[in-house]
This record gives structure tokens, sequence and C-alpha cells, in this order.
């Protein structure tokens, strides 16, 4: 299958999950009419996606004194960033240095990770840190606020040192309303929300030089010609891969990879996903969501049917969650509502700490509520979530994909994490590869902006039924399939 | 962990069961698993949602925001659909995003001034002093801030206190909704959380590890074998 090799991967690349595949072989959701009536536009520098990575970006390249329009599917804001609980990670204690944060990391990717984007994410740390709170975020201090006040430190699963920083466990939520608001305020970025990407723009020497977005409110597509296009648009989550549940937001439909794959660019770890060890096995109606690891970060065992610990709670994600999958395979699992997990012991770690709930937990807290129980009484069951896709786009230190002018930013990017990735890197990775990828494209010239068509779709079109696929499904997917979404219909409407 | 690992038996995106309860969501009639969540309802209806959705459950972007009446009751409450549960004759309207017609301009690095915090304030949210007392922005939050506490506390300068008390506030827009006055009451307090933190947070650890790494005593060396176990990358030749 030369034309076509997402399926089998060629030079020995591991095959992605089928259905990630089936998109990644999909027929363009774009034809020549839609785009002849699309309506032009123009940017500096494009950015997709509304997330951390995005605004990263757009506040970077909008700094660098550079028109911004940032394009996203759903709302500016909603995201997995704004989801994240945890941390993030900066090598800032006394007993750290950059060297522990990039051995920690290299380790817990099981050494498969792109070593030069980790020198660069950890070495980026303390400045991404510094530069949070100069856009006015908060974290939590070790004792009370004050000049020689130190950042509370909390430990990552798979690392040697404490290196956790965090707002509580609503880090992301508190990251991304300061950004969101720095975005939104900024007086060269305009935010298109509910405007998704359905296609890449190329030029004849194969550059990226735009998109064409599908505006939901007003029913028409647009051609945003951009001499820099930085993909910013997360990951797969909602495609459910294995049958999984999901702690990702509702957009997590894998649409950059499809549309950096048709155009060329190289992926990478396609077929390693996280899951992560604590999604809700029940209440049924929470299942899949997320319990924070700085839940099990701060004491609290799993413990499986016979009553028993069954694993070092703080080893690294992809461990952790492979011993609870054991425990639940063997028979040793719990079944609640028909559900099956095993314990994640609150009243344990509460009794031993009661104050938790109340200053660091608060996620908990909530969560607590609304699932209808006391945490203080009653144990969580918990069962490993999809979480977070490891591979990518393949990027250089400064985000750009092997595709001149098209950038990637945050999860929908490859090799900063390997095969398995530490808690709070994720929302390290959104920042550093974020503003470097706005600062980058940013310093592209702007003088000449390209006409760019949909030249290589027509390739990819021809390969297709080449390959005897020429009916194939159509993609980015955009929504999840829980119920239909054609945006041939919509667009007709 | 492999990504081809059987799923555990329970596993997989709530579908809506046979037998449900049956609510009304933005006029169409929707069945429901029981104990689903009115956004859950939502998803799995007749058409998928392409607006109001977001974190779908965690509560924290604001997107699912909707006014709910309960079957029976005339009181309309506004709501995250994500944390509140469909139950069997309830109505269920989305709110739409708007253009806000006021905008408190104001860029983050030009608040440098701590003795001037409260001119900046005052400056930069006029209408914050006028509150007239009425609660509807406290009786419109889906999270229970003490909203228009919150905006005495932003007016009076007492900083910190009203940082604190906009800390679990996730911008669903609903108190500004709700002010006649127009005081965006988020936004004020997102305003105070970003000064306070900026003007303040100054983390003597991390200010050291700034240094050293500025004076280049904190290099990185990539040992010999680093990312030997990578995986081929894949493109395609079409």
């Amino acid at each position: 299958m030369r034309a076509i090799p997402a399926t089998r991967g060629p030079r020995g690349a591991p095959p992605p999950p089928p259905p990630l595949a089936a998109l990644l072989q999909s027929n363009a959701l774009l034809d020549d009419a839609a785009l002849a009536g699309a309506t032009p536009l123009r940017a500096d520098v494009l950015v997709l996606g509304g997330g951390g990575a995005g605004a990263a970006a757009a506040l970077a390249a909008a700094g660098a004194g550079r028109q911004v329009i940032l394009a996203t599917k759903l709302r500016m804001g909603d995201s997995n960033t704004v989801m994240a609980e945890g941390g993030i990670q900066a090598a800032i204690g006394p007993e750290d240095s950059l060297q522990h944060h990039f051995d920690d990391t290299l380790r817990g990717g099981h050494n498969s990770a792109d070593p030069h984007l980790v020198k660069q994410l950890v070495t980026d740390g303390p400045a991404v840190i510094r530069w949070l709170i100069g856009l006015g975020m908060h974290f939590d201090l070790e004792k009370e606020a004050g000049l020689g006040a130190r950042l509370l430190r909390k430990k990552a699963g798979g690392t040697t040192v404490p290196r956790i920083l965090s707002h509580r466990d609503v880090t992301g939520l508190e990251m991304m309303r300061v950004l969101r608001e720095a975005v939104e305020l900024h007086p060269r970025i305009t935010v298109m929300n509910r405007c998704p990407a359905v296609e890449l723009l190329s030029d004849d020497a194969g550059a990226c030089v735009g998109a064409v977005l599908y505006d939901l409110e007003h029913r028409r597509f647009l051609l945003l010609r951009s001499p820099a296009v930085i993909l910013a648009t997360g990951g797969s989550g909602r495609l459910h891969l294995g049958g999984f549940p999901t702690s990702n937001h509702y957009g997590a439909t894998a649409d950059g990879l499809v549309l950096a794959y048709r155009m060329g660019a190289r992926l990478r770890d396609l077929d390693s996903f996280q899951y992560h060890p604590t999604g809700v096995a029940w209440p049924a109606p929470l299942a899949g969501g997320l319990i924070s690891e700085a839940v099990r970060s701060a004491g609290a065992w799993l413990v499986n049917g016979h009553g028993q610990r069954f694993v070092d709670e703080l080893l690294a994600r992809d461990i952790v969650a492979a011993a609870i999958l054991r425990e639940i395979a063997e028979g040793r699992g719990v079944t609640r509502g028909g559900r099956v997990g095993v314990f994640l012991d609150t009243p344990g770690l509460l009794a031993r700490q009661p104050d938790l709930l109340e200053t660091r937990l608060t996620g908990l807290k909530h969560l607590a509520h609304k699932a209808g129980f006391d945490p203080r009484r009653e144990p969580f069951l918990v069962a490993p979530t999809l979480h977070y896709q490891n591979g990518g786009a393949v990027i250089d230190p400064q985000g750009e994909t092997t595709i001149p002018g098209l950038y990637a930013a945050g999860e929908v990017s490859g090799g900063v994490h390997g095969r398995n990735r530490l808690m709070g890197n994720a929302l390290l990775e959104i920042i550093s590869f974020g503003r470097r990828a706005g600062a980058h494209a940013a310093a592209r010239p702007v003088a000449a902006y390209s006409r760019g068509g949909i030249e290589h779709v027509h390739r990819w079109q021809r390969a297709l039924a080449a390959a005897g696929l020429p009916r194939a499904p159509r993609a980015p997917l955009l929504y999840p399939d829980y119920a239909p979404f054609s945006l041939r219909q919509h667009a007709a409407a | 962990m492999d990504a081809h690992t059987p799923p555990p038996p329970e596993a997989g995106p709530a579908a809506a069961p046979a037998a449900g309860i049956t609510l009304v969501i933005d006029g169409v009639e929707i069945t429901a698993a029981p104990e689903a969540s009115i956004l859950q309802a939502a998803a799995h209806g007749t058409a998928a949602l392409t607006a109001n959705i977001g974190c779908m459950g965690q509560g924290v972007c604001g997107s699912c925001r909707c006014m709910v009446r309960r079957q029976g009751e005339r009181q309309v409450e506004t709501r995250l659909a994500c944390e509140t549960r469909a139950e069997a004759g309830m109505e269920v309207s989305f709110i739409d995003y708007f253009i806000p017609e006021h905008r408190h301009v104001y860029d983050i690095a030009e608040v440098t001034e701590s003795w001037g915090l409260l001119d900046q304030l005052n400056a930069i949210f006029p209408e914050a002093a006028h509150c007239r007392h009425c609660g509807g922005c406290d009786r419109a939050c889906p999270k229970g801030i003490a909203v228009q506490q919150g905006v005495a506390l932003c007016v009076a300068g007492d900083f910190d206190a009203a940082a604190r008390g906009f800390d679990e506030c996730v911008m669903c827009n609903l108190c500004t909704l709700a002010c006649p006055e127009h005081i965006r009451p988020n936004n004020l307090g997102l305003f105070v959380r970003r000064a306070t933190a900026a003007l303040t947070l100054r983390p003597i650890d991390l200010v050291r590890r700034l240094r050293e790494i500025e004076q280049g005593a904190m290099a990185v060396e990539i040992p010999p074998e680093a990312g030997a176990g990578a995986a081929p990358a894949v493109e395609h030749d079409a």
C-alpha cells in the first residue's frame, strides 16, 4: 500500500489504532465548489485551536507585532487545558535541576522521546512559570505569601524530585482563564469561535499557506491565507479508541492529525496513547472523567476487591494503569452498579489528612459533590480512561513540522514525551512550544501572501482512487459520533 | 500501554438506553439515560452539538450554561448542563454566547504600580462602584460564588479577599448577563486575580533558578543513547 500507508506504516512504524487509521486515510470534507465560494481573509499568523497551546502561540506571535487570527472549533478556552488538574512541571527546587527533569522525562517516556525537544522543554520550564505569573496566574505557595515565599512542589508519578507546581487541583482552569482573557483583550489577536479548520492550503512548493475554515454561525467557508499556520488542535480522546471512556473534552477528534497527514507532514508514535489510571468507573454518569493524579500524589492508595494495595501508586501512569487493568482482568476488581474498577481510597487519605479537601483537593470535593457522596466516607471506583495522545506531528525545537510554514504545538505534536507522558509535562509543553511556534511563525516573511490552493488534496484523492478507495469516508470528523453531523447538510441549510 | 488492549467490559461512551427519561431541550424532546446529565442527554440527541459544549462534565469550561425549569415548578434557574442531572419533564434552554457591548480593555503588563491599583481598577471598571445590590449575579452563578460581595471587595480594594472569592469562577459569564449595571463581575474578579498574582507573586526559588539558568549554571547534557527507543515516523507518499 504505497500511496496511503497509514494503516501499515512504512519503514517499520507501528500502525495506528484502526479508527485513527481510517480517519488518516479519509477523503477531504472540502470540494472545489466550496472553495470557489469561500470568503477570503488574511492574517500574518493563523493559529488553529483555542486551548493553552493556541493561546500561547497567539500571544507570542502578536507580541512580536503580527496580526493574528485564532480560529477554534468550539470556543476559545474549551479544551483539555482548562480541564487539567494536577499541575505543571518546572525544575525550581534547590535539590532539583534541569538535568533531573530531562532524565525523568526521557525515562518516563521509555527513552523514546526526541531528546532535543525534551531539552528545550525542561530548559524553558522556569521561564514559562515566570511568564504565566506575569500574565496573572496564581500558584500555590509552601507557606504564607510574601517576598521570599517558595512555591509548593508536589511529586508526579515516575519522577525523582517534587517538581509539580499547581493552583490547587484546578491548575488548568486557572491557566486557561488567564490565557483566554489575555488573548481576548489583545489588540492584534482576532478570535474566531465556532470556525473549525476543514483543510489546509498549500502552495506550488508544498508549503502551508493558510487554511479553509467553516464558519458555523454563518454557514460559510472562509479561505484564510497566512504565511504561517500553527496547529494547536489537541488530541483524539473522543475517538474512544479501544472502546475506552475518555477524560477529553468534546472536540478531541484528531482533526489536526488528519489535516497534517493529508498535507504530507510526518507523524510519529500514532499507536501510543496514555490511559490515565484514575478515571471514574462509578458513579456511571461521571464515567471516564478524571480524578486528578494530585489525589495519589497527596497519598491516596489504590485498593482491589480483596482490600489489598497492588501497585506503588506513584509509578508512571502507564504502569499504574496497566496494574489496574490486570487486577480487573484477573478477577480482583470491584463491581458496583454494573461497573468494574478498583477503589481509590479517599476515606483513608482524608482520615490521615483531614484538611486536604478544603485546601488542596477542591476539584475532588466538587467531583464528590456531583457524585452525591462524601469522599471521607465512601471511595470512588476507578479504572483507566483514555487521556492523552502521546504521538503526533514531528516537530523541530521551534515547533515547525516537516511542512514549511506549518507548525504544531501541544498534544497534536509528537516527540516531546515519547511513548508515555509524565504528569505536569503537558501544561509545560503547551506553553513552551506554543510560545516557540508563535515566535518562530512571527519571524516568517509576510510580504507575499501566496494564493494557495488544495492541490495536495487533489493529489491525495488521485491516490485514494488508485488504491481503490475513492469513496473513503470524509474527515476531519469535527464532532464525536454520538449524534449525526454532516458538514454538507449544515452548509446547504 | 498498547492502544489495542481490549477494553474493560463496562467501558465506552454513555449511550442512551432503550428505556429512559424524557425531557425537552431547546424545544426538542429527548430520551436520556436515567442518571445522565442534561449535557449527556443533549449530546446523544438527534443532531451533533456544535455549541454550548466543551469539557463535557468537569464543570470548568462554562460552555454549557442553560436555563432549567423542573417539572411542576415555575422558577427558572441558570445551571451548567454538565453538572445538572436530567430529570423527567424538565425544560432546558441553552444560552447562546453574545458579543459583549461593554469591554473593559487593559494590558496586564501595564498594571505595574501597586500604589495605584485601586485607581486603575476604577478606571477600567468604572461601573463596579454602581452596584445596586439586586443580587442577580448571585442567583445566576452556577458555582455558588458570592459574586455581589466579590464586587464590593474589589471596589473596596480588599484585593486578596476578592481574588479568593472568585477562585472557583469558570467564566461562564452568567453574572455578566444578569448585571443591569454592566459591571461584568467575572471579568472584574479575574482582573483582580491577575493583578494580585502579577504584582505580588515573587517566589524566591523560581527567582534563584532563573538566575542560575541565565548564568549558564544549569546546562542539560544529552547522553549518547538518549531517544534510542524511538519508533520510526510515518508520512504518506501520495
